[in-house]
Order: C-alpha cells, then sequence, then structure tokens
C-alpha cells in the first residue's frame, strides 16, 4: 500500500484524475454492472420494458443534451472560420487540423477559469441566470424532428421518428419556452451589480418581447394551412418534391419568421444586447467562466434552433429535393432498392472479408507505387488502405442512405440546417448593427403589420378555396 | 524657486482607486469625490430625477484611444456628456523645451500616430522660419506627395473605424489592407512604417528610391477603382446610412466658433483649408479643389462628414498624380550647420493635417534647444463638439458621432 | 508680410498696442496688454474690414520673468496670419479674461493653459484641470517647475528612489520619509 501511495505522489496534477478515472471505468464498473446485473437484472428489465414510453423520453432528453453541445462547438468554429475569411484573414488554424479543435479547447479553458462573482452581485442569481438561458435553448431541441420514421407495414400508420418527443402543439411548446429566455437575460443583466449590464439586459428584453409577436403571428398562417401544430406533422406534409415546401406557399411569412427569429437569436444585425463597441458585453459584462460559458453556448444553440426551426417550417425538414424513386416510376425503371443478405453467402463471405480487403488495399496503392519513383513500398501500402477505407466508408454510406430512410432524412435535415446557420454567420460578418430605436420601430411599425397581413391573405385564400372547391 | 499654491488643487484625485469607491452603495461611482469646482462641474454632476451616470473608458473597445467619457442619461438618450482627457499625455511640450531643434522632430511624430508626417511638418515649417532657410524644391514636392498618401491612409482608417464603432467588423480590415500598402511605401524610403521621422530641418531625410517608385505606381494603377469600390462599400447600406444621416448636426456659425479645422469644418460648410487659404509648401502650384458638404442653414450632419473624407481622397490622388509628374531634380535638403541656434524670435506654422489645422508656435531664445514649442492639435478643439452634439441623442450615437469626427488620443492628450 | 494690415491695425489700435507691428514671413504680431484683449479681440472678430473669424491657437507662455497669452487668428481678408500677444501677466497672480464669449471653442485650449502655467481666465465657466490629475499642485510648463519636489507630494507617492527621498523642508506629513542605508 505505501508503495502504491508513493507512486501516487510522484504523479502530476492531471494524472491524480485520469488514473483513478481509468481505475473506475476499467475496473469498478464492469465489477459492479456483472454483480448488478446478475442480481437485479431481470427485474430491471422488465421494469423498462413496461414503461418503455418514459425510458424512451429519458433517452431523448439525454440524446438532446449531449447533442447541443457539439452543435454549439460547430457551429462557433464555423463562425470564427467564415468571418475570418469573409475579412480577408485566416481565423483559427494552430489547434487541430485547420484549427478544428479550437471551439472544444475555447470551452476547455472557460471550464478551468476562476469561479467568482462580483462583490454586491446577487449570488444565487447571479448563479442561476445562465443556467436558466441555458435551459431554454436547450429545452427547445425536444421537439425538433431531426428525421422521418416508418410506416408500419402491418397497421400502415407511422411510427417512431427521430424527435424527442412528438407533441401535437409542439410549436406552442417552443414558443413558450423561446420566451422564457427573456427571464434569464434580465436577471443576469440585474444580478450583476452594473450599469452595463443592466442597460444590456434591459435593451435585450426590450428586443426579445418585441419580436416575439411578428414571430408568432408569422407562423400563424403556417398552422392554418398545415391544420396542425405538431412539427413531425408539418414536415410529413412536406414530402415529395420540393414544390411543397410552405416557402412556396408562405413566402411572407418565412421572411418575417427569418427576420424575428435573427432578432430573438440576438444575432447582427440586432445583436445590441452585446455591442461590444458600445456596452462592451451588454449583460454579460460581469460573467466569467463556465457562466460565461452557459451564456455563449445557449447563443449559439439559439443559432441552430432557429435555422433547425426554419427548416423544419418552410424548407421541407428531413424531405430531399427530389424524390428519386418518384422520377425512376415515372421512366419506369424500377425503384433503387438495397437488398442485401450477405448471410447467403455463407463461407463465401469469410472468404470475402478475408480478401477483399488486402486485395483492394494493393489494387489502390499499385499505381502510387509505380509510378512515383522512390517511393517504400510501405508507403504505397498506407495510402492503398486510406483510400480502400474511404471507398468503402463510400459505398456503405451510399448503401446506408438509400437502404435506411431515417438516415437520409437526417442528413438532408443538417445540410439544411447548416447552410441557414452559414447565412446567419454570413450576416453577422457583413451588416452593422441597427440602433434600438430603429429596432423597436421596425418591429412594430413593419414586421407587426405585415404578419397580420400574411394572416389576413393566407385566412381569405383558404376559405375562398373552400368556397371554390367544395 | 517658488511653490505655487493652488487652492483649487488640494482636493483628492478622482481617479485614486481607494476614494472612488462609494462606501454606501459599494459601487464605483464616475462622480469625482469632491465638490464641484466649477459652474460648468456643478451643472454636469448633479443629477435630476431618473437621470444616471455611466462612465465609458478609459478602457474601451471605441473611444479612440484612452479616452473617458462620462454620460449622464436618462433611459437610453443622453443628457450631457463630460470627456476627461490626461491618460495619455506624455508632457510633449515640455520635452521638446529640452531638446535640439532635430530632436524635436521625434519627440513630436507620435502625437496624432495615425498620420504622423504631419506633426513633423508644422514644427519643422516653423523652425525654417526662425532660421530663414529656403526648402529646396524637390524636398518640398517629395514632403507633399507624403504628405498626400499619409491623408488618404488616414482617411481610410476613418472609414474602417467609423463602420467598426457603428457594428460592421468587415470594412475596417478593408481599411487596414489599403493602409498596409501605403505605409509599406513609406517604409522603403523612410524605414518606418509608422512614426516616420523623415522630415527635417531644410528638407527630408533620404530621397525617393526604386522600390518606393514601383510600390507607388503598383498602387497608383489601381487606387482610382479601388476608391470607387471603397465609396461603394457602405454607401448603399441602409443601416449604415441611417445611423449616420441627421446625427450631430453643426451649422456654419457654430462650427467657427468652436474653433473646428479641417474636414469637420468643411462638412458644416465653411470652405477653410489651410492649403488654400494660407498656402504653403508648393500647393499654390498644384490644382486641386476643396469640397465642402452640408452648405444648406442645418450645416453638415455625419453622414457629409463621412462623405466629405472619401472625397478629399479624390483629391489627394489628383494631387499625388500632379506630383508625380513635376517632380524636380535636385537636393533634398539644404545645407545646415548640425548645431543649429536660430536668432531669437517666434514663429508660426501651419499645415492642413487629416483632421484639421495642425500649427506649431516656437520661440526661440538663441540656444540650441527651442524655448516655447506650442502645439495646437485640431483632434484636440475637434472633440469639443462631442458634448455639444450629443445632447437629445441615443448611446449609441455616441460612438457615432465621435467616430465622425475622427479624433486621435496622441494627439489630444499631447 | 501684408503692409496694408499693419496700416489697418496701426490705425485701428494704436492707443492698445504696447509695441510696434511687427512682421516677418507671413505673420504679423501685435502686442497688447491683458486688460485691453476682450476689446481689442471683439474688435478684431466683428469689425468688417478686419473679419478674423478663426481662432487658430491660444497659447501660454512663461517667459522667466512674467507670463503671456498669445493668440493666433486667421482672416479672409488678409494673406496673412495675425498674433496677438497678451503680454505682462505678473508671475505670481496671472489673469486675463476668457475668450469663451466670442470663441465658445476656446474654453479646453484655456484649460490647458491653466493647467500647464497656473494662468486664470476670468468668465471661463469651467477652468479646472484638463491633463494632470486634480489633485496636482503645481504647473508644470512653467519655468520654475521641478518633477521630484513635486512627485513627492502626490498620492503616488513618487515612482523613482529619488522622488521619495527628496522632500523639501515644510512640506506637511502625508510623505513616506525614507531613510537610505548607505
Amino acid at each position: 500500500m505505501s508503495s502504491i501511495s508513493r507512486s501516487l505522489g510522484h504523479v502530476s496534477p492531471a494524472g491524480k484524475v485520469i488514473i483513478p478515472l481509468l481505475v473506475v471505468v476499467f475496473v469498478v464498473a464492469p465489477i459492479l454492472t456483472v454483480l448488478v446485473g446478475a442480481v437485479i437484472g431481470p427485474w430491471l428489465l422488465d421494469l423498462l420494458g413496461s414503461n418503455l414510453g418514459i425510458v424512451r423520453f429519458l433517452v431523448a432528453i439525454t440524446g438532446v443534451l449531449l447533442f447541443s453541445i457539439p452543435a454549439a462547438f460547430i457551429i462557433i468554429y464555423m463562425e470564427l472560420k467564415v468571418i475570418a475569411y469573409m475579412n480577408l484573414r485566416v481565423g483559427p488554424n494552430r489547434v487541430g487540423p485547420a484549427g478544428a479543435a479550437h471551439s472544444v479547447v475555447a470551452g476547455l479553458k472557460v471550464l478551468s477559469k476562476e469561479d467568482f462573482s462580483p462583490a454586491n452581485a446577487d449570488r444565487f442569481v447571479f448563479t442561476w441566470a445562465p443556467v436558466l438561458v441555458f435551459l431554454t435553448a436547450v429545452m427547445t431541441f425536444l421537439v425538433i424532428p431531426f428525421g422521418p420514421g416508418y410506416v408500419d407495414p402491418a397497421t400502415g400508420e407511422r411510427v417512431g421518428g427521430l424527435v424527442g418527443q412528438d407533441f401535437n402543439i409542439g410549436l406552442l411548446y417552443l414558443f413558450a419556452v423561446g420566451g422564457m429566455t427573456v427571464v434569464g437575460l434580465l436577471l443576469a443583466g440585474w444580478s450583476s451589480f452594473n450599469k452595463y449590464s443592466l442597460l444590456g439586459g434591459l435593451r435585450s428584453a426590450a428586443q426579445m418581447v418585441s419580436y416575439e409577436i411578428p414571430l408568432t403571428l408569422s407562423v400563424v398562417g403556417l398552422i392554418l394551412l398545415a391544420g396542425t401544430m405538431s412539427l413531425t406533422e408539418i414536415a410529413h406534409q412536406q414530402e415529395g418534391w420540393f414544390t411543397s415546401w410552405f416557402v412556396f406557399r408562405q413566402p411572407l411569412g418565412a421572411l418575417i419568421f427569418f427576420i424575428a427569429a435573427t432578432a430573438e437569436a440576438n444575432r447582427t444585425p440586432f445583436d445590441l444586447t452585446e455591442a461590444d463597441s458600445e456596452i462592451v458585453a451588454g449583460f454579460a459584462t460581469e460573467y466569467s467562466g463556465m457562466r460565461f460559458g452557459f451564456l455563449f453556448f445557449a447563443e449559439y444553440v439559439n443559432v441552430f434552433i432557429v435555422s433547425a426551426l426554419m427548416v423544419t417550417l418552410f424548407f421541407g425538414s428531413w424531405n430531399a429535393p427530389v424524390n428519386v424513386n418518384d422520377i425512376l416510376n415515372q421512366l419506369h425503371i424500377a425503384p433503387i432498392t438495397v437488398d442485401l443478405d450477405p448471410g447467403s453467402l455463407g463461407v463465401g463471405l469469410l472468404l470475402l472479408v478475408m480478401a477483399v480487403p488486402v486485395a483492394l488495399t494493393l489494387l489502390f496503392g499499385l499505381p502510387f507505387y509505380l509510378t512515383r519513383s522512390r517511393m517504400p513500398a510501405w508507403q504505397a501500402v498506407v495510402i492503398g488502405f486510406v483510400l480502400f477505407n474511404v471507398v468503402a466508408m463510400g459505398i456503405a454510406f451510399l448503401l446506408a442512405y438509400i437502404g435506411l430512410v431515417w438516415l437520409a432524412g437526417v442528413i438532408w435535415f443538417f445540410i439544411k440546417s447548416f447552410m441557414f446557420v452559414f447565412v446567419f454567420v454570413w450576416m453577422r460578418g457583413t451588416f452593422p448593427r441597427v440602433r434600438i430605436d430603429h429596432l423597436m420601430g421596425f418591429a412594430w411599425k413593419w414586421l407587426l403589420p405585415a404578419a397580420l397581413l400574411n394572416l389576413f391573405l393566407t385566412a381569405t385564400a383558404i376559405v375562398v378555396v373552400k368556397v371554390l372547391h367544395p | 524657486m517658488t511653490t505655487f499654491t493652488d487652492p483649487i488643487g488640494q482636493h483628492a484625485s478622482a481617479d485614486d482607486p481607494r476614494i472612488m469607491l462609494d462606501n454606501q452603495i459599494g459601487a464605483f461611482e464616475a462622480v469625482p469625490p469632491y465638490p464641484p469646482r466649477t459652474e460648468r462641474e456643478a451643472e454636469f454632476y448633479s443629477l435630476r430625477d431618473g437621470e444616471m451616470f455611466i462612465n465609458m473608458g478609459p478602457q474601451h473597445p471605441s473611444t479612440h484611444g484612452v479616452l473617458r467619457v462620462v454620460l449622464k442619461i436618462n433611459g437610453e438618450q443622453v443628457v450631457d456628456l463630460d470627456p476627461v482627457l490626461g491618460y495619455l499625455h506624455r508632457g510633449v511640450e515640455k520635452l521638446c523645451e529640452t531638446s535640439d531643434y532635430h530632436h524635436v522632430i521625434s519627440q513630436v511624430d507620435p502625437l496624432e500616430y495615425v498620420s504622423s508626417l504631419f506633426n513633423e511638418w508644422a514644427p519643422v515649417m516653423a523652425f525654417e522660419k526662425l532660421l530663414d532657410v529656403e526648402v529646396p524644391r524637390r524636398a518640398e514636392y517629395i514632403r507633399v506627395l507624403t504628405g498626400e498618401l499619409l491623408r488618404i491612409s488616414s482617411h481610410a482608417l476613418f472609414q474602417g473605424w467609423m463602420a467598426l464603432d457603428l457594428g460592421g467588423l468587415t470594412p475596417i480590415l478593408y481599411s487596414f489592407i489599403e493602409r498596409d500598402e501605403i505605409v509599406e511605401m513609406l517604409a522603403a524610403i523612410t524605414g518606418q512604417r509608422m512614426l516616420f521621422n523623415y522630415f527635417r530641418i531644410g528638407g527630408v531625410n533620404g530621397d525617393l528610391n526604386h522600390e518606393f517608385m514601383s510600390r507607388l505606381g503598383d498602387w497608383m494603377s489601381r487606387a482610382a477603382k479601388q476608391h470607387e469600390a471603397n465609396i461603394g462599400l457602405l454607401n448603399e447600406n441602409e443601416i449604415f446610412v441611417r445611423r449616420m444621416r441627421g446625427i450631430g448636426k453643426v451649422d456654419k456659425d457654430t462650427a467657427l466658433r468652436m474653433a473646428v479645422t479641417g474636414p469637420n469644418l468643411r462638412a458644416s460648410g465653411v470652405a477653410y483649408d489651410v492649403r488654400r487659404a494660407h498656402p504653403y509648401s508648393v500647393y499654390p502650384e498644384l490644382d486641386f479643389d476643396i469640397p465642402v458638404r452640408g452648405r444648406g442653414p442645418e450645416g453638415g450632419d455625419s453622414l457629409d462628414r463621412y462623405l466629405l473624407r472619401l472625397d478629399e481622397v479624390r483629391e489627394s490622388l489628383r494631387i499625388i498624380d500632379q506630383c508625380l509628374h513635376a517632380m524636380p531634380d535636385g537636393p533634398i535638403m539644404a545645407r545646415l550647420p548640425r548645431l543649429l541656434r536660430p536668432r531669437p524670435g517666434r514663429a508660426w506654422a501651419a499645415v492642413e493635417a487629416p483632421r484639421g489645422l495642425y500649427g506649431t508656435y516656437a520661440i526661440s531664445d538663441g540656444t540650441d534647444q527651442p524655448f516655447r514649442m506650442k502645439i495646437h492639435d485640431p483632434s484636440f478643439v475637434n472633440l469639443q463638439l462631442v458634448g455639444m452634439l450629443m445632447r437629445g441623442n441615443l448611446i449609441a450615437d455616441t460612438m457615432a458621432v465621435m467616430a465622425s469626427l475622427d479624433p486621435v488620443m496622441g494627439g489630444i492628450d499631447k | 508680410m501684408d503692409r496694408t494690415l499693419r496700416a489697418r491695425l496701426e490705425k485701428r489700435f494704436a492707443d492698445r498696442m504696447s509695441g510696434p507691428v511687427r512682421q516677418r514671413h507671413d505673420t504679423t504680431e501685435i502686442r497688447i496688454g491683458a486688460a485691453d484683449l476682450t476689446e481689442v479681440m471683439t474688435a478684431l472678430h466683428d469689425e468688417p474690414d478686419l473679419e478674423f473669424v478663426l481662432l487658430a491657437d491660444l497659447a501660454g507662455v512663461d517667459t522667466g520673468d512674467h507670463m503671456q497669452v498669445v493668440y493666433h487668428l486667421w482672416s479672409a481678408r488678409t494673406p496673412d496670419w495675425l498674433r496677438v500677444i497678451a503680454d505682462g501677466l505678473p508671475r505670481d497672480n496671472p489673469r486675463i479674461a476668457t475668450l469663451t464669449g466670442l470663441w465658445p471653442g476656446a474654453e479646453w485650449m484655456e484649460r490647458e493653459t491653466y493647467d500647464m502655467f497656473g494662468i486664470i481666465f476670468e468668465g471661463n465657466r469651467d477652468l479646472r484641470r484638463i491633463y494632470m490629475p486634480p489633485d496636482y499642485t503645481s504647473f508644470p510648463l512653467r519655468k520654475d517647475f521641478y518633477l521630484p519636489d513635486d512627485a513627492a507630494r502626490s498620492p503616488g507617492g513618487g515612482v523613482r528612489h529619488m522622488e521619495r527621498t527628496h522632500v523639501p523642508t515644510g512640506t506637511p506629513g502625508r510623505v513616506a520619509r525614507r531613510t537610505v542605508k548607505a
């Protein structure tokens, strides 16, 4: 024992954390799992099986929470790099390949800072306000559909779907939760005991409250057309070709939603709450360390949320723009399906698995070896192996895309969402800020009447169509 | 040695942190801890219902240097404004009194560090008047050429700075590209990128060389188109224009009474430019116009000041062109003794710096050090306008107005 | 050198000027007493044949035995600069009238002159220090200014060893006295 404690004494501070962690993960946890599984395993599985809904819900919210952090990291990195290239400079390029690990390291840095609060700040509120802001941002992830479910062949109903929880008042839930952000920002500004923060908090409260009304109203037209507030239903109604996307039926609504969502997410040109050339960092002036990290991440999660919403409501969600199988049907060609049955090969499968990688590695490496003099053989083999991996992954991906409908849906959803995130980042690099009175005037005098006009026109159109085609 | 007991100076310093912390509320308040010394201070530091003080600076991303501005606001509206200077005061005038006439040139460089050749030009002209020295024509042409190049560079930086203060992150980097090209050019002949130390009493330090001419030729071939692109960058942007139009109006009479000079004066309708009103160097031989904006009864606003500086860049390009064509041969420096001892006397010289009239009043007492060097800096006088213009505007406009006046704290604080 | 300007000035201000009108290069210079300042400046600003509308500079000068305030003006009517020297301010109580009635922009220039020399501009609404901190007890650009002496009395206490040890006699108690172990 004393030799163990002596050797532990020689370990570096990082080691003092990692070694116990390794011990827990690789030694204690398996032992515990085996013991617990053997003793209460069957009972536990029974319990889970009978409450599948709750289990699914818990897994869904954990997944959603865990997903939001990497999303924020990716968006932060994108923002830094894209704005840098727009500014004719390079952006982060040291940490990781082309600076990709920059945001992760920034997150770690923010975690490692000293935990303090200003002398006269309200400590409790100061700590929990950023949590509230982050919470409301992440809670909205619950209802966003990432991918389609499948149609149960027995009952003909839609089952599943890559969504946290499919409320049939999904949109209402979204706007309700999004409105709580105002409370969080106000609390953050007030509890900092700083005039700049107070100003920033008040400005942000005024801005967000003013822009929530056009935001909500612009979507009501869409609700009338779709007949439902459930986001998965809205996504399903945009199946088929891209002409069925709601943006073509509600262009004004989409535009108003986009502008109001920019203001809700506190992005340029509406970012006076964090106007760093006027009131330093607005309501976040006194925050540092992980509290600031929460506020910072909440903003980027918000950006992803509004992009995802834009995509879900108006741009087809997880639907591809063209339906390839439809085209093939028109041309009387059989639709592409993937019907693999590797088990039927029998022993041949084993030979295939052993032979194909080696053969393809050598095949891909051969041209390099032959055409480049002085390339050592092992280098050509390595290149061949890398290429084989790339090709194999590509083929596997293609098969997965064709075979698994939900994967195709998820990929399209992310492509479209990140395109909108790019638009938000683009706007940040290009536009200056509006002034507070211009901002309020714009919301109340232009966006609100426009949203009402949109609603009026949509309702009229629906009635007229019903009358003409009963 | 007499000790001057100043009854006014017995108060505690408003910057001493032990005193600034108000024990009752436990926060740093912008109010000084002593009773008001002057009428204006009393007027400013008394709060009415609903007003509060906000302290901007001295560390602030947008105050053009270390400037502290105390704003008295009522909600989002600024009721009054008090700039506090002195954070960059280096005692340049006192230092000049104990430096040789040649050494003064390097002392004076960091005043308006953005356009430092002009800081050297006025003292050098004043000393040449004291010494009755005639500057060779080639040196004069080189002075004008480099001066106008630096004027373009300074106005390019103004454009980027203005956009940055309004929230646009990108134009400042374009400004720095432009500035980088010009500054590299000047580094080829002066050896320095920023505080050039190039002018000498009686001429300039180094002649134009091949690298300078090739860079200049390169740049000139693109300059006109680049200028058009710069104009188009921000003029069409609705947000920019709306934030600048109608803000900070100065009319002709007010501008003259506030002793404002330079683009701020010309944007209020007064056609006063030292190069034409009181010509110096070889400006009488050059053909250029003085752009003027804001001729109406209300005068000029921030947008006029912004557009006027863009017009001036065009005129500077014309001047550079003419200088290049008319550059005479000859010496670049008059022959002067190493140790300069001018006759006792007084001399005043003023040049048109990018920010206004930059002047030097030099008194010589027959020794090799100036007896008194008074430097008149245009930004110092221009900054007084901010207090006057900001009444009734919003906080966000403080930055816009200050940026449109284009102050540089080095010159303001001397 | 504008001879007509010289003639006009001599005609108008003959009784105020305390010396001849000097002209050198492109500057005309007149000297007046401190008491005549307001009248002369108003005349220079308002009269239609003089019309000196632009105040280019306001400087204080310490000549060693007395102080001066020097003004530089420009008019569209003459190609020369005009320098007005208000001479003869006594060193122990330099006072002169303010120009802020004619040129409100002279306020800060007068503040600077007060801060550097101690010249009091009567009528200036805001005559407080502009560069130096408000508790500074001397005036830097005067010829009898001695830095270490002054620094020892400031709340910063002086930065260098010499500034802390050289304390003039008669300074009241707040200063830390250090003894050097030789």
